[in-house]
């Protein structure tokens, strides 16, 4: 029985994935590629954000500085004659680098201290993009080459987007059935009691860091050869860090599948709701002019009724189906 | 005997409050090692120093006759001495079974190499302690004695040399007590030395070799149960508690 | 070479003012609560725009609307604040109660852009460009008020704080919240009044804030981050922690221009909100404390 389910799910897992591979054969060039490789990039950075805020416990309000390193890593690289596709690791690490510099001081603060200081980081390090115009080019940004052949060239990113994505759920998934994911659930739970059972709490949170460094960085890396176009303002700003935060949340902070399933809720209302106007008593509301009243309604929200958000609400319903269920299969006994 | 664990001049303050003041302390191998005193006497204090929870002010500890004063809690754990907390502080939403697995997969045990299986290590644990049968359950959803059971358990999967418990009997029904004073007296039989700190009198007085008293943060009586017991200083200290053995 | 430094230690000490009185409102409600009042950024923008439609709008004297209008205003908000989201999550991780009020500081930040757009906005009162000079330091009228007005304000808070029941079982509620509930005190009432407090004083800071610099609804951030910065230099215990951290930070960041250019300016506040949490977890006051223990020995 359990043998069986358990291969349903990986049928539907594999029917999803094939079907997300072949979006762009069947539709190249198209509005849904396009939405498709967003929305892979979206669920890299919702996961990795809760490699460190959802596994670990510790909430980053400062993620965007990894997509940035990485955006601005591959750009200066690139115009500077690197390789393009090379790049991209480099992108990564340097994001895991950027990490290890501050997280090494920061990570020794506890819970909301460490919060604190990553709204720190994430303006300290906008502030440096902007000012270090020799290299980041200032508020004006970079603007990368233009492929030769645009429609090949974003038809290829799908796919990269398309495996970071895969990348980062598997190594989400691995954590969490690992000897590193244990020692980071016990330091979400319980800093103080995880270190006096032999967990070295700073480097396994530092450790977390620049894994989920790495995740964004490459994402912040593949997001500016598909935009060509970089600028503190996007890849510094703050909203990006609130979106990273706002999609574990969405989907379950701390769970494996909620983070995705955020992301692609967060896509969709991002791309398709946001976009909408509305028409009453005869003005025009942008629905994206109240994007920021959605986004923390919808997080004070979850917050108050269901901390564990989609997931959460999903067990909770799955719960009171088999109680269901159960009381109707007591009733011939009993009656 | 040899020692194993030893305090010279251990001072701890608090602002101007001295929790500890300049206690010595020795420690033999395989004993059970009685820590008792008034409400506020430093016990836990003296307990968070050994374990690394805090720097002393002043005053050196040492394992073995390696000085450990000012190593981080995960070392002086993988070192071989591991402490309960007073107020419990199970991992809520981990299982009885995953609570004890990161004793397991992280303590001395895991670092000499002596636990190789984590699993099984921990299973063995919770069938020690009893707890195996509750293995699965959310530590938030377990009782109290339970819980204090639970303490015990992830200390000891990490396989220490030491174990300090911090009133891991306080709050237990007699049969309880008796069940985890046998449990005591079988883990040190396992050859771990025990420190232990109890307000529960019958407990600490009937497990222990040697009792050390603190009052006031100072150290005013050591020896052995029976001569604890009648010491004057002690008794006018616990003033009107009864000590009887 | 020396004149400069003294107008430059004067401008330092002249903010220093409104940085205590908004740190304060941050010191209070930790220290009362334990929670880190992210919503902190929404009441000091807030702030400044609601002064701003009293004084532009409705042309009432700048520091009338600053000191008798939105310090009762935002204490009600404060309440509302208090009351709807955080009493709720008060039992849970800290890390509810953060996340949560992040989520009303957005909502406030959308809440001004619908109302007054991004556009950047200033406030200038009569007395902006008026200046008379102290020996040979220039002295901004304005600026002058301004810091007069937040340590007045902090006086009377000490006042308050110090003569007052409320105001002692507040601070009694601080020091040791079980203790206080014990001795026979609403700590809900107390947590309340904390939280309606601490963001009329947020609120009274945007507005004092305004009367200096431009805003727009991002600009609460930074100040925000400087408030946590004097908090933990300071401590939330004592008016004068408050009040020497303020004046570091302020000395701190004006004398940093004499090396980096003025954008940079607010990394100052970050690096040194980093270097006090991991140099000194308690604080100036612990500092104190420490030598004070060490010497009793
Ligand atoms: N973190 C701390 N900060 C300030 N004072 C502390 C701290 N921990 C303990 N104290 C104080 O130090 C003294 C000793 O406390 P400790 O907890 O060690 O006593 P104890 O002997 O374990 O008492 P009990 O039997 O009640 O558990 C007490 O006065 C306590 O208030
Ligand atoms: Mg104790």
């Amino acid at each position: 029985m359990k043998g069986t389910v358990r291969t349903g799910r990986i049928l539907l897992l594999l029917g999803v994935l094939i079907f997300l591979a072949l979006i762009p054969v069947v539709g190249r060039g198209t509005y849904y590629q396009h939405l498709g490789f967003l929305t892979f990039l979206f669920i890299t950075l919702s996961i990795a954000w809760n490699l460190v805020g959802g596994y670990a416990g510790q909430i980053s309000f400062g993620h965007v500085v990894f997509f940035g390193i990485g955006a601005y890593t591959t750009s200066i690289l690139w115009l500077r004659g690197i390789p393009q596709l090379l790049t991209i690791p480099l992108a990564g690490v340097a994001a895991a680098l950027y990490g290890l510099l501050w997280g090494w001081p920061c990570l020794r603060l506890r819970g909301p201290y460490f919060s604190i200081a990553t709204i720190g980081v994430g303006e300290a390090t906008r502030l440096l993009a902007l000012n270090l115009e020799n290299l980041t080019g200032g508020a004006g940004g970079l603007t990368l080459p233009t492929p030769e052949d645009i429609r090949l060239y974003l038809f290829g990113f799908y796919y990269m987007g398309f495996f970071l994505m895969l990348g980062s759920l598997l190594i989400s998934a691995a954590i969490r059935n690992s000897r590193f994911g244990l020692g980071l659930f016990a330091i979400r739970m319980d800093e103080d009691a995880a270190e006096a059972l032999g967990v070295n709490a700073l480097s396994y949170k530092i450790l977390a860091l620049m894994l989920s460094a790495f995740l964004v960085g490459v994402g912040g890396s593949l997001y500016a050869q598909y935009i060509l176009y970089i600028d503190p303002g996007t890849v510094f700003g703050f909203s990006m860090s609130v979106n990273m935060i706002l999609m574990p949340i969405i989907g379950g902070i701390g769970t494996l599948w909620g983070p995705v399933l955020g992301a692609v809720i967060f896509t969709v209302i991002q791309d398709r709701i946001m976009t909408l106007s509305l028409n009453l008593w005869g003005f025009t509301f942008k629905l994206v002019q109240f994007h920021l009243l959605v986004y923390g309604a919808l997080l004070v929200l979850i917050i108050l009724f269901e901390p564990r958000g989609l997931v959460g609400l999903a067990e909770r319903a799955y719960r009171s189906v088999q109680r269901w269920r159960q009381a109707k299969a007591m009733v011939p006994t009993t009656g | 005997m040899a020692g194993i664990l030893e305090g010279k001049g251990v001072t701890k303050y608090f602002g101007g409050l001295a929790a500890v003041h300049n206690v010595d302390f020795y420690v033999h191998e395989g004993e059970i090692f009685g820590l008792i005193g008034p409400n506020g006497a430093g016990k836990t204090t003296l307990f968070r120093i050994i374990a690394g929870i805090y720097a002393p002010t002043s005053g050196q500890i040492f394992f073995r006759g390696k000085e450990i004063t000012g190593r981080k809690p995960y070392e002086i754990c993988r070192m071989g001495i591991t402490t309960t907390h007073q107020v419990v502080r199970p991992f809520l939403d981990m299982t009885v079974l995953e609570n004890v697995l990161v004793g397991a997969a992280f303590g001395r045990g895991w670092v000499t190499g002596a636990t190789r299986d984590v699993r099984k290590e921990a299973m063995r644990v919770l069938e020690f302690t009893g707890l195996a049968p509750k293995a699965n359950v959310l530590a938030k959803n377990l009782t109290l004695p339970d819980r204090k059971r639970l303490e015990i358990a992830r200390a000891l999967a990490t396989r220490p040399v030491v174990l300090l418990l911090d009133e891991v009997i306080a709050g237990l029904n007699p049969t309880e007590t008796l069940q985890t004073m046998q449990l005591i007296r079988e883990i040190r039989n396992q050859g771990i030395t025990i420190v232990m700190v109890e307000h529960v009198m019958q407990a600490v007085m009937g497990v222990s070799d040697r009792i050390m008293v603190l009052n006031y943060g100072e150290k005013i009586a050591e020896g052995s149960p029976q001569e604890v017991a009648t010491n004057p200083q002690v008794i006018a200290a616990y003033l009107g508690t009864s000590l009887a053995v | 070479m020396t004149l400069n430094l003294a107008i430059l230690f004067v401008s330092a000490v002249l903010v220093a003012g409104v940085y205590a009185t908004m740190s304060y409102g941050l010191a209070l409600i930790f220290g009362v609560m334990k929670v880190i009042n992210l919503s902190h950024a929404g009441a000091i923008m807030l702030g400044a725009y609601v002064a701003y439609v009293l004084i532009v709008g409705l042309k009432m004297n700048p520091f009338i609307a600053a000191v008798v209008v939105v310090p009762p205003l935002f204490f009600l908000l404060g309440i509302l604040l208090e009351r709807v989201f955080v009493r709720p999550v008060r039992k849970a991780p800290p890390i509810a109660s953060l996340l949560l009020l992040f989520g009303v500081w957005l909502m406030m930040q959308n809440i001004a852009y619908i109302i007054w757009t991004g556009e950047v906005r200033t406030i200038t009162t009569p007395y902006t460009m008026m200046r008379f000079n102290l020996g040979a330091v220039p002295i901004n009228v304005n600026r002058l008020a301004v810091f007069l007005v937040g340590v007045f304000t902090l006086l009377a808070l000490h006042q308050f704080m110090t003569r007052t029941y409320l105001g002692k079982a507040i601070r009694a509620t601080a020091q040791d919240s079980a203790a206080a509930k014990l001795a026979g005190i609403n700590t809900d009432q107390i947590d309340m009044v904390a939280f309606g407090l601490g963001t009329a004083l947020a609120g009274m800071a945007g507005a004092l804030t305004a009367l200096i610099y431009a805003f727009d609804p991002n600009f609460g951030g930074s100040y925000m981050l400087k408030s946590f910065c004097i908090v933990v230099l300071g401590g939330v215990e004592s008016f004068l922690g408050v009040a020497l951290g303020s004046l570091i930070l302020a000395l701190a960041e004006t004398l940093s221009v004499l090396w980096i250019r003025a954008g940079l300016q607010d990394f100052v506040s970050f690096v040194i909100l980093v270097l006090a949490l991991l140099v000194m977890p308690g604080g100036l006051p612990e500092l104190f404390q420490r030598r004070f223990a060490v010497r009793q020995r």
